[in-house]
């Protein structure tokens, strides 16, 4: 049997864990730039505020502060969610983060437990010790137990835990559930599976397999097939193995000049070798994309990736940042409005295990690079992120007037709460 | 020399993860690298010396305050404290409380608790729980018992596990 454990609107619940006052009351979370809601409340789900939904038109809707407003506080939810998964990991045997919200455990040699009341016992605790509301889902397969932590957060009567035990069970879930809301069916599948007459789970998972081979013709999707009948065929190394590293955003406006996407591009670069170095790793190929708005019809559209392999691997930030430098300049084409970018690192390895390429490798460079990254790593640590950074990186004012000084003064983040847990000068005051 | 190092850091590798494949052993759980660097390993002298240290013998794990102070890390966070109220029992304008919210509380325990839109630390009085509101006290002849009746905000936050000041500045 799997579970999963997953952190019910988590971004608003962090902002909750120590604003306790705003619990049952409707608030959200923007993105990064204030520009558009990204996470919601149960309650402001209930007024009918909808992902995706741009600030300005909240604030016309609401002027009057019905509704709390958060600008996104990632170093927040990093460390409230790593205590989440930090709990779940120890209440199990084999555990897996799946991402920042969500965890699985393999509950193998558990079987003899009443696994419904293990599941509400620790969503109780993490609770308890972390105000941090989750729900469980725990059924035979990895897209089941999903499933099942559907129905734990959206139906009270389960306290916060479902299990899928019995086939009778299994049915009846998948009777209750839309085929577009399916773990592993994309949405692109999801409505040519509509278009054939398929509403539920259920409707999907009673096709015969060599229907769905010769329909969808693909292995994730059929893979889904097997584990909606039952079939555990994921690997769980598949959930935990991070074989690459992605950084990316939209942009607050749009952006035209090659300058002004490099800049991006560099503190996403930074960020994935600030990623791979936490993680002990370095990565073999750098890799760049970038997008244009496609809800912009009116605007002539663009995508386009670029990669590049590098001859030692690394994760040194001035060679990930110019590597991906070089491959934005290949893919940027003059007269697109970009709305999106952003970096992979693929083909990660341990860094103690490089190999070393003979006409690249400098080991006194190499030495160089390394102490260097240490001392950036220490001094952004200790004075807040982004406290240096490359020249590449350094971007526009808000004005417009010359560079900012940090990342902080060229973006919007008007309503951000305090790093509560994560830095001195932020932790609560009481009297 | 440096064999015999590699030789030592297998030997409590090998318990988690098979070094030359990074992957789990079966049946070990999986540790990230990230966790492997906060495993306490024991600390060896005289290993790089070339000649066993005597005290070898008696290597002990390192003191840790957080062993110490924090047993439940996962539901600990910190305050700073702001004010005289709790003066008395020796808490102080700045200090920093470790605050835990997984221990039990009792009747006269010094806690943090939400009151009404602000935290506040005071000793927790329940004796008058009959009467119908609770007291948390200061400890201050100038400050006078918040009074908690079913109209307050009044939210439990955790029990104050430890108090922290730097006396360097003394």
């Amino acid at each position: 049997m799997y579970a999963i454990v997953d952190c019910d609107n988590a971004y608003v619940s962090c902002e909750r864990v120590f604003r306790p006052d705003l619990n049952g009351k409707p608030c959200v979370v923007l993105s990064n730039n204030d520009g558009c809601i990204v996470a919601r409340s149960n309650e402001a789900k209930a007024l009918g505020i909808k992902t995706g939904t741009p600030y300005y038109q909240l604030k016309e809707r609401f002027p009057n502060g019905e509704v709390t407003v958060f600008s996104s506080n990632y170093e927040l939810y990093g460390d409230i969610t790593d205590r989440v998964m930090s709990l779940v990991r120890k209440a199990a045997p084999t555990f897996y983060r799946y991402s920042i919200d969500e965890g699985f455990c393999d509950l193998s040699g558990m079987e003899h437990l009443d696994l419904k009341k293990w599941g509400e016992d620790l969503s109780a605790f993490i609770w308890k010790a972390t105000r941090m509301p989750v729900s469980i889902g725990i059924a035979k397969t990895k897209t089941l137990a999903k499933m099942a932590s559907h129905y734990a957060k959206h139906y009270k009567g389960f306290n916060h835990c479902c299990l899928i035990g019995t086939d009778e069970q299994r049915v009846k879930a998948l009777e209750g559930y839309d085929i577009d809301e399916v773990w592993g069916i994309g949405r692109r599948y999801a409505a040519r599976l509509q278009a054939t007459g398929i509403k539920t789970a259920y409707d999907f998972a009673s096709k015969a397999e060599s229907w769905v081979r010769a329909t969808l013709n693909n292995v994730v999707a059929i893979r889904t097939w097997k584990e909606l009948n039952g079939e555990d065929v994921i690997p769980m190394e598949e959930m935990s193995k991070k074989k690459s590293i992605c950084t990316s955003r939209s942009f607050p406006g749009m952006i035209t000049d090659l300058l002004n996407l490099r800049t991006h591009i560099s503190n996403y670069a930074a960020r994935c070798a600030e990623k791979l170095r936490k993680q002990q790793s370095v990565a073999q190929t750098v890799c760049v994309f970038v997008d244009t708005n496609h809800f912009r019809e009116d605007l002539p559209q663009y995508w386009n990736m670029g990669e590049e392999r590098l001859l030692t691997p690394s994760n040194n930030t001035q060679q990930i940042v110019q590597t991906a430098n070089r491959c934005t300049e290949r893919i940027f084409r003059q007269g697109y409005y970009y709305k999106r970018a952003g970096v992979i690192v693929m083909g990660i390895v341990p860094d103690n295990g490089i190999q070393t390429n003979f006409v690249d490798y400098d080991a006194e460079r190499h030495e160089k690079m390394k102490k260097l990254d240490e001392a950036l790593d220490k001094i952004n640590r200790e004075y807040g992120t982004e406290t240096i950074v490359l020249a590449s990186q350094q971007y526009t004012k808000k004005d417009g007037k010359g560079k900012a000084d940090v990342f902080a003064d060229a973006i919007r983040h008007d309503f951000k709460s305090p790093c509560y847990t994560t830095r001195w000068s932020d932790i609560p005051e009481a009297t | 020399m440096i064999r015999h190092c590699f030789v030592f850091l297998r030997i409590f590798a090998s318990n988690l993860i098979d070094m030359e494949e990074n992957r789990p052993i079966d049946g070990a759980e999986i540790i990230t690298l990230d966790e492997i660097r906060h495993l306490k390993l024991p600390y060896f002298e005289g290993l790089a010396a070339g000649y066993p240290s005597p005290a070898g013998d008696y290597q002990h794990e390192k003191l840790d305050l957080n062993d110490k102070f924090v047993p439940h890390p996962e539901a600990s966070y910190f305050v700073r404290v702001s004010g005289e109220s709790m003066i008395g029992l020796g808490i102080y304008d700045g200090d920093i409380c470790l605050v835990d919210r997984l221990e039990e509380i009792s009747d006269g325990n010094v806690v943090v608790a939400f009151v009404n839109g602000g935290l506040t630390v005071k000793t927790l009085d329940t004796s008058t729980r009959d009467k119908g509101y609770l007291r948390l006290m200061p400890h201050n002849p100038d400050f006078k018992p918040i009074i908690i009746d079913a109209y307050d905000q009044f939210i439990l936050q955790g029990k104050v596990t430890s108090i922290h000041r730097d006396t360097r500045k003394y």
